[in-house]
């Protein structure tokens, strides 16, 4: 009997959650999937069943592939850069004899808060090939002919965009490791020291095997963070441009379904753009199989 | 969460819930009748009466109109509804006005429920009313320009600018589904007044605009700029150049992906217009990354001799900063030889009815009114527009710029007027005018040849051609 009540009582609590993810993420998510072997504007009420054509579109679609390969590469360039700058920032700040503490990190978290509208629009005038701060300060150190449209140029324009989204993350995945550094027991260091290891050695050997849980962790929301997150930064900085140099799968993507009334191909998009990222976390799990140690 | 993840799926999500909403809207609407059609009745046929349009009455008096809210504003919907129900005892006009009016009603026109008149422009960026033509959800509107006009006893399509009425059928079928409203003139712009105190002359052929080149470089100015990340801005100087070395005919070919249509000569010779701009280094510096705001500020401040825009330039960059003694000074298009006829731009917006309205003869009624000379004077007066009535640019003379105003002129000095309408083709991922224009950045950064840039763009055309004939 009173096995009983306490599963109703289970059903009644779990019930109404279930229900809202279901209806706005299950539905809508299988919705998707079926959507894609489908024409559809978008507006009819009676699309079409074309099975594979979709896909067929894409595997022969020139933009598909190059959007694909800035997303790979921003894929690369962000986590990495921004997991290595946030770890050294969490090393240095997490230092005993350092003065002003609270203050770098909240300068470094400062960007975080931000919109990431915001971000870009202040970004692309840093950028501003006339007046932007980045040509006037090359100009100024005399190197002239560095200067260039950072935004318009099929070759700069990755970098100019991984840039800001390595600045506005630096500061959060910083917050994380510090959290995590700071839960290692101080007598661990304390013995190191007394061994005769250095700061460097300390870090390679003590800090990152013993954070690397979390470490690891972060790698996934890196992966899954900038295939969603270049979005904003490409729409407001870029729109996409110089000509699909700054195409990704997401952007790609919103305009076939917004700007060109056909949402089944945009699914199809879509669908691909699933497959990738659950094998892009399948893989970075597997490839970080690594036991953490315990203290 | 914050942080790159925090924005994990966000967009997507929305995405998907955007089209649950959608479904679920559609399984609503889907089974709603249109038991509540309101047929008009016109009793008397119309008497013969001019200008009295009380005379007509309709058992539907409710009218729900969506009207996009862009550079002309929306005062001057507030007005016409207010003056249509004056004139219409009993009607009663529900109005939703927005910058972003597409997204807002779609969810309604998926649901089958659709409001009984729409205005934006046929080109708006989400693609709708495009989709609609797709599907055949809009309303044929001949019966309404075929038979008389309000205030006249002329058919209505007798008040219409001349040649614009073929653009009203998209699928060029003989069905109109566009009722034309503001028009635009579109084409090159410069600094009147620096070209007059420096005595450089507005130039008339390619070769008066590139010896101008040196000119400008010698006085620190750039020869030409456009909107660069949003390189379609060049349609206004792309096609009349091309009509103007090819005639229409080679435009058409063109527009209707034929074979050819792109590596033809007239196409190539503009095409090396645009690579010469490159290859000479007479494009503003940084062009390529700027936002239409910023280039045409650039212009503004005289860092560039030339730059594409329409007759809406004025209005738009009333708050910009400018050089001393600017003043707008429309060119249009330049030819390849003295004597070749010029061609300049023009692009219009347009009023619909969807086919599912509730009340459709209210809305031609609605749509009809829109014609009336007091209308279009008191449309100018409002929104400063132009409507594509003959005579209007007169009426709407003390409304607008006097820089509009000049550049619609130009069709009284032999500049002949031209309208780009792409053939529609059934659903496709090649998005044709961004294929035309995105490749123009990397001609610009002088990574592509006029050459390459044809081949390009004949590829895609043919993905359409395709399409078209299987």
């Amino acid at each position: 009997m009173k096995h009983r009540e306490r599963n109703l009582f289970i059903a009644a609590c779990t019930l109404p959650a279930l229900a809202l993810f279901a209806t706005f993420t299950l539905y809508p998510f299988g919705k998707a999937v079926v959507m894609a072997f489908y024409d559809w504007s978008g507006l009819s009420e009676n699309p079409v069943f074309t099975g594979l054509k979709n896909f067929r579109t894409l595997w022969q679609d020139d933009i598909v592939w190059q959007a694909l390969k800035n997303n790979i590469f921003l894929l690369l360039v962000v986590p990495i850069l921004t997991m290595a700058i946030s770890l050294l920032f969490a090393a240095l700040l997490t230092q005993k004899r350092l003065t002003g503490k609270s203050i770098y990190r909240t300068v470094f978290f400062f960007p975080n808060v931000l919109s990431i509208v915001v971000i870009s629009v202040l970004w692309s005038f840093v950028y501003h090939p006339t007046f932007g701060i980045l040509n006037s300060l090359l100009e100024m150190i005399g190197l002239q002919e560095w200067t260039r449209a950072w935004l318009g140029d099929s070759s700069t324009v990755l970098w100019a965009i991984a840039f800001p989204m390595i600045w506005q993350s630096v500061g959060y995945y910083m917050i994380i490791y510090i959290a995590a550094i700071e839960g290692i027991p101080a007598d661990i260091y304390e013995a190191a020291s007394i061994d005769g290891a250095s700061g460097v050695t300390q870090f390679r050997r003590l800090t990152v095997p013993l954070i690397w849980s979390v470490m690891r962790i972060t790698i996934v929301f890196f992966l899954i963070g900038v295939f969603n997150g270049s979005f904003a930064y490409i729409k407001v900085m870029t729109n996409a441009g110089p000509n699909h140099g700054s195409e990704v799968l997401m952007t790609y993507m919103y305009s076939q379904a917004f700007n060109n009334g056909n949402f089944g191909y945009a699914m199809a998009v879509g669908v691909f753009l699933l497959l990738i990222t659950i094998s892009l976390a399948l893989l970075s799990e597997k490839l970080t199989e690594r036991d953490s140690v315990e203290y | 969460m914050k942080g790159l993840a925090g924005k994990q799926g966000r967009a997507s999500w929305m995405l998907w819930i955007l089209i649950l909403t959608l479904m679920l809207a559609g399984c609503s609407g889907g089974s709603s009748d249109p038991g509540t059609n309101g047929d008009a009745q016109e009793p008397g046929e119309n008497s013969g009466s001019t200008g009295t349009p009380g005379d007509k009455t309709f058992d539907n008096k409710e009218l729900n109109i969506a009207v996009f809210e862009g550079g002309y504003g929306n005062e001057y919907w507030k007005a016409v509804a207010e003056k249509f129900e004056a004139d219409y005892p009993g009607v009663k006009i529900n109005m939703t006005s927005n910058p972003k009016i597409m997204d807002i009603i779609k969810p309604q026109l998926v649901a089958g429920n659709p409001p009984d008149f729409i205005y934006v422009s046929p080109d708006e960026n989400t693609g709708t009313i495009k989709s609609l033509v797709k599907e055949g959800a809009l309303l044929e509107l001949n019966d309404v320009f075929e038979g008389k006009a309000l205030d006249t006893d002329a058919p209505l399509k007798d008040k219409i600018t001349d040649g614009l009425l073929e653009y009203m059928e998209p699928n060029r079928d003989g069905k109109i589904y566009y009722a034309p409203n503001y028009m635009s003139v579109l084409g090159l712009w410069y600094n009147k007044n620096l070209f007059e105190t420096k005595g450089w002359e507005a130039p008339k052929t390619w070769d008066d605009f590139f010896a101008l080149g040196e000119t400008a470089k010698s006085d620190g100015r750039s020869l030409y700029t456009y909107q660069g990340i949003y390189p379609s801005y060049n349609e206004s100087v792309f096609w009349p150049a091309v009509a103007a070395a090819g005639g229409t005919e080679a435009m058409e070919q063109a527009l209707s992906y034929q074979e050819g249509g792109f590596t033809q000569e007239p196409v190539k010779q503009v095409m090396g217009v645009f690579e010469r701009i490159a290859r000479e280094d007479h494009l503003m510096r940084g062009t390529v990354a700027l936002n239409h705001t910023q280039a045409q500020t650039e212009f503004l401040k005289g860092n560039a001799l030339f730059i594409p825009n329409g007759s809406w330039f004025e209005s738009e960059m009333k708050d910009a900063p400018r050089e001393d003694g600017f003043e707008f000074g429309f060119l249009g298009v330049p030819v390849f030889n003295e004597g070749d006829q010029p061609y300049v731009l023009s692009s219009f917006e347009a009023m619909y009815i969807p086919k599912k309205a509730k009340n459709p003869e209210l809305a031609k009624e609605f749509l009809r009114y829109q014609y009336n000379d007091d209308i279009v004077k008191l449309n100018a007066e409002k929104s400063k527009g132009v409507v594509a009535v003959k005579g209007a640019v007169e009426l709407a003379k003390d409304y607008i710029p006097e820089s509009a105003y000049n550049a619609f002129k130009v069709y009284d000095e032999g500049t002949m007027p031209l309208m780009v309408q792409w053939t529609q083709t059934p659903k496709s991922e090649v998005i044709i005018n961004d294929e035309l224009f995105n490749p123009l950045s990397d001609v610009m950064n002088k990574k592509m040849s006029a050459d390459q840039w044809g081949d390009k763009v004949e590829q895609a055309s043919g993905k359409l051609r395709n399409l078209l004939n299987p």
